[in-house]
């Protein structure tokens, strides 16, 4: 609501507010916080990628994972093994699951309903089948531990042994991706994703390119995917085999529905929501997701718009 | 390498038929409701749970083989009743729905079972040369007990008025309306019978592959590939499809490294899903 | 809206289309020329759907050709035979649910862009804006332009959808029962606003409502099981005893 369809100013207000508040709270948090808030913020980005296929294009996808596990390997295969620094880990941690999710997109989009759901979940589990098999190259399970040198963007150097720089660095790439996010979606590009959401088959006989459109939704939800993956493996110089599976592309589709699909808000509020929720109850309960999966059934039951779209109704 | 092989094509056999059993629940499902139930894995995992608390409480495997797929059948009558009745014409938002429905009902088994699998002791433990190894008997029950199941679902769905109602449904809803049906009853029974058929094969794998709060959740996903593939709604299609699939990667995990099998069958799922979409068997 | 100057701008050379057996479509030869209002008429199942469908792309006819301004389109998907320049209307409305009236004027009118944008705002379209403004004031919905379609009356999704294959530009409108489900009273509100719509384009028109096609129609194909019956202007086919034979003015 307010992230994709606010007046310019009052949005501009808002976001600024919000992204003031975010940058000054290593200022008043201690260092765990400011580790959870840097989570926090990764997985936001992945959720608001998810809306984007799911949300806007309407497409349901299991299978984000995929990306955001090659982005986190990116990152951590770039240093381990290639010697690369951070800063081109992090360029391929967009670059290689762009070209996965073209490759997989290509044959998906031929597919609607739940045969695409089906689909990308197969991509998803062989790619996590291969991780887990070539621990030479993945670690497997174990995974990749890494030491990530200092990022030099040249007036500054980040130094990502440091939990306040790594936090800033986390900052300013999700809430950059959200702003580029935001724009697409209200660009021409997007109404052409939400005609496709509403009715693909109206969409394409109005003269719209469907399968081509659904691919490019599919491709850049893929990349800031990995981008997302590549900042997990950043802040916790690790990159595991799990992080393929298809159900942490679960974790994406739980967020965007509690918060609202179809808004980038949503899912904003949806993973900030869910992730202190379970941040908390993890001292009560070892099964958090318990309290995750109902909140999902409960409000897909009685608030199918989500969060926002309680917001909203409540405006009126 | 004989008696390798044969082991291999026996396991494959007795685990393609649990399996068809569970694709089978799920077909039924989805035929029918049109419902995408991600909680098919943990009613299956659910089965072999209530089993395991049987057998702790009586011993008796015979008895949890009656009894859990009961107590999981009305599970599922209370979630169709009570949850999915309101969405299930939204495809989307059940699939959705029914994935949260299976982490609560994972994290509950977790909670008041634990996270460390156990084991079920075999009711069965005579077994029998093949070639110079010995084969469990318990395998073999296995089978016959599942072909004896798929039978007397045959005739249910085939024979008897419940089950050819079930089948008139998917066929022509507002026929079966006017002729009387009670549709809303039938697509509570049918996902109740899916419940059941999901949690009796859980059961039987029990013995096989232990009990565990996660036992559900790559399950889940080869029913559904095996629906998909072998057609939605054709039920034939989804036994054929389950045997051959797990005998495929059962003979094939003799040669090769079991995750090369698997991706070589995940790979075939992916041909048919573009190039038939509509499953080997489907129409 | 008479049959201007006589070139041909699309032509069904012995078109078929069998669904597994079933021909839904039999070897059916025709052409309509510019400007002209041709109505499709015939009984239930005759095939009158499936060769709008064929035109518009939606299925790939099994045998014959469709031309189109002398160019072959048989095979085309629906988003190229878009650009082509034929736009069609359904039985069942089909229009964007979610998304308001203006949205989905604007999705229509968008689609004729080469490249999507995806760095600037739509707003910043101009040129599309302006468009999109006057295809809501043909359609007299100016006024519920901020309403969801799903909340407009039935009566006025028709119209929308009208409008919405209308902001494509098209030069061939394909109508397929655009009466469907109105009343009489409804009907003729329709029509009139059709007929302050239309400017020029070649139509062809599916309808039952033969009141409809008496008062539009320059001429008429009938159609049964999936055969060219007749053709002809109104009165010939009001006159044509195997038509009233077969087809009691359904």
């Amino acid at each position: 609501m307010f992230l994709d369809k606010g007046k310019g100013a009052a949005f501009a207000f808002l976001y600024g507010a919000v992204l003031a508040a975010l940058a000054a709270l290593p200022f008043f948090a201690d260092l765990f916080y400011q580790t959870f808030v840097t989570e926090v913020l990764v997985w936001v980005l992945f959720a608001v990628s998810f809306d984007l296929i799911f949300g806007y294009t309407g497409l349901l996808s299991f299978g984000q994972a995929l990306f955001f596990g090659v982005g986190a390997y990116a990152v951590a295969i770039s240093v381990l093994k290639l010697g690369l620094g951070t800063g081109a880990g992090l360029l391929l941690s967009v670059a290689a699951p762009v070209v996965f999710a073209a490759f997989v997109g290509y044959f998906s989009v031929k597919l609607s309903g739940i045969h695409f759901v089906i689909i990308t979940i197969i991509f998803a589990l062989i790619a996590s089948t291969v991780a887990e098999t070539w621990t030479g190259i993945t670690g497997g399970t174990d995974g990749l531990v890494f030491m990530a040198p200092p990022l030099n963007l040249g007036f500054l150097k980040v130094d990502l042994m440091d939990i306040r720089s790594t936090y800033y660095l986390v900052l300013g790439v999700v809430s950059l991706s959200c702003l580029l996010l935001r724009r697409m979606v209200r660009s021409p590009l997007g109404k052409a994703f939400v005609a496709i959401r509403e009715n693909e088959d109206r969409a394409r006989l109005i003269g719209y390119d469907v399968p081509r459109l659904k691919l490019v939704s599919f491709v850049v939800a893929g990349g800031l995917a990995g981008l997302a993956g590549g900042l997990y493996a950043l802040s916790l110089k690790y990159a595991s085999a799990t992080f393929l599976h298809w159900s942490i592309s679960g974790h994406a589709v739980v967020y965007t529905i509690v918060g609202g699909a179809g808004t980038l808000l949503g899912p904003m509020l949806g993973a900030g929501l869910i992730m202190s929720l379970e941040h908390h109850l993890v001292n009560l309960l070892q099964a958090t997701d318990l309290v995750v999966g109902s909140v999902l059934v409960f409000m897909l039951l009685m608030a199918p718009r989500g969060l926002v779209g309680l917001l909203q109704g409540r405006r009126k | 390498m004989v008696s390798n092989l044969a082991v291999a094509i026996l396991n494959g056999v007795v685990w393609g038929l649990i399996m068809a059993l569970i694709a089978l629940g799920l077909n039924l499902i989805f035929g029918l409701l049109h419902i995408i139930n991600m909680a098919h894995g943990a009613l299956y995992m659910l089965g072999a749970v209530v089993a395991w608390y049987v057998i702790e409480l009586t011993g008796n495997f015979w008895l949890a083989l009656a009894v859990a797929p009961l107590v999981v059948g009305a599970i599922g009558l209370v979630l169709e009743r009570g949850l999915l009745r309101t969405i299930e014409d939204k495809p989307l938002v059940t699939i959705i729905c029914t994935f949260g429905i299976m982490l609560v009902l994972q994290q509950l088994v977790l909670t008041y079972f634990g996270g460390t699998a156990r084991r079920i002791a075999l009711p069965i433990t005579a077994r029998f040369p093949l070639f110079d190894l010995q084969y469990p008997v318990m395998r073999i029950a296995i089978a016959a007990i599942s072909l004896g199941l798929m039978a007397g679902l045959w005739f249910f769905l085939n024979r008897t008025r419940y089950g050819l109602w079930m089948r008139g449904v998917v066929q022509d809803r507002e026929m079966a309306v006017a002729l009387g049906v009670p549709v809303d009853k039938v697509y509570m029974w049918t996902f109740v019978l899916g419940s059941f058929l999901a949690a009796f094969s859980g059961v039987l794998a029990a013995p096989i592959v232990s009990v565990d709060f996660m036992m559900g959740r790559e399950i889940l996903i080869m029913a559904f590939i095996i629906v998909i593939v072998g057609g939605m709604g054709n039920l034939e299609g989804s036994v054929i499809t389950a045997v051959v699939i797990s005998l495929i990667h059962g003979v094939g995990s003799v040669f090769v490294v079991p995750s090369t099998a698997t991706i070589f069958s995940l790979g075939f799922m992916i041909l048919v899903l573009l190039l038939r979409p509509q499953g080997l068997f489907g129409g | 809206m008479d049959g201007a100057a006589g070139n041909v701008i699309l032509r069904l050379e012995k078109v078929s289309k069998s669904f597994g057996g079933l021909m839904a479509v039999n070897y059916a030869s025709f052409s309509v020329k510019k400007g002209e209002l041709r109505a499709l008429i015939g009984p239930n199942g005759a095939g009158k759907t499936t060769l709008l469908n064929l035109i518009s792309g939606v299925h790939t006819a099994t045998s014959g050709r469709i031309l189109f301004l002398g160019e072959d389109i048989t095979r085309l998907s629906p988003d190229r035979i878009s650009h082509k320049g034929i736009s069609r209307t359904f039985q069942v409305t089909s229009l964007f649910p979610g998304l308001t009236v203006q949205e989905n004027i604007w999705a229509a009118v968008q689609s004729r862009k080469r490249f999507l944008n995806p760095f600037v705002r739509a707003e910043r379209w101009r040129d599309v804006g302006e468009k999109t403004e006057s295809m809501l004031e043909l359609t007299g919905l100016s006024d519920k332009a901020g309403v969801v379609c799903s909340e407009l009356s039935y009566g006025d999704q028709r119209i929308l959808e009208v409008g919405v294959a209308l902001s494509t530009g098209p030069e061939l409108l394909l109508l397929d029962e655009p009466t469907a489900g109105l009343s009489t009273q409804e009907s003729m509100a329709l029509v009139k606003r059709m007929r302050s719509m239309i400017g020029g384009q070649t139509i062809l028109l599916v309808e039952h409502d033969m009141g409809v096609v008496m008062e539009l129609s320059d001429r008429i194909t009938v159609l049964h099981y999936g055969e060219i019956l007749a053709e002809g202007t109104p009165a010939e086919i009001m006159g044509n005893e195997e038509v009233r034979k077969v087809y009691l003015g359904c």
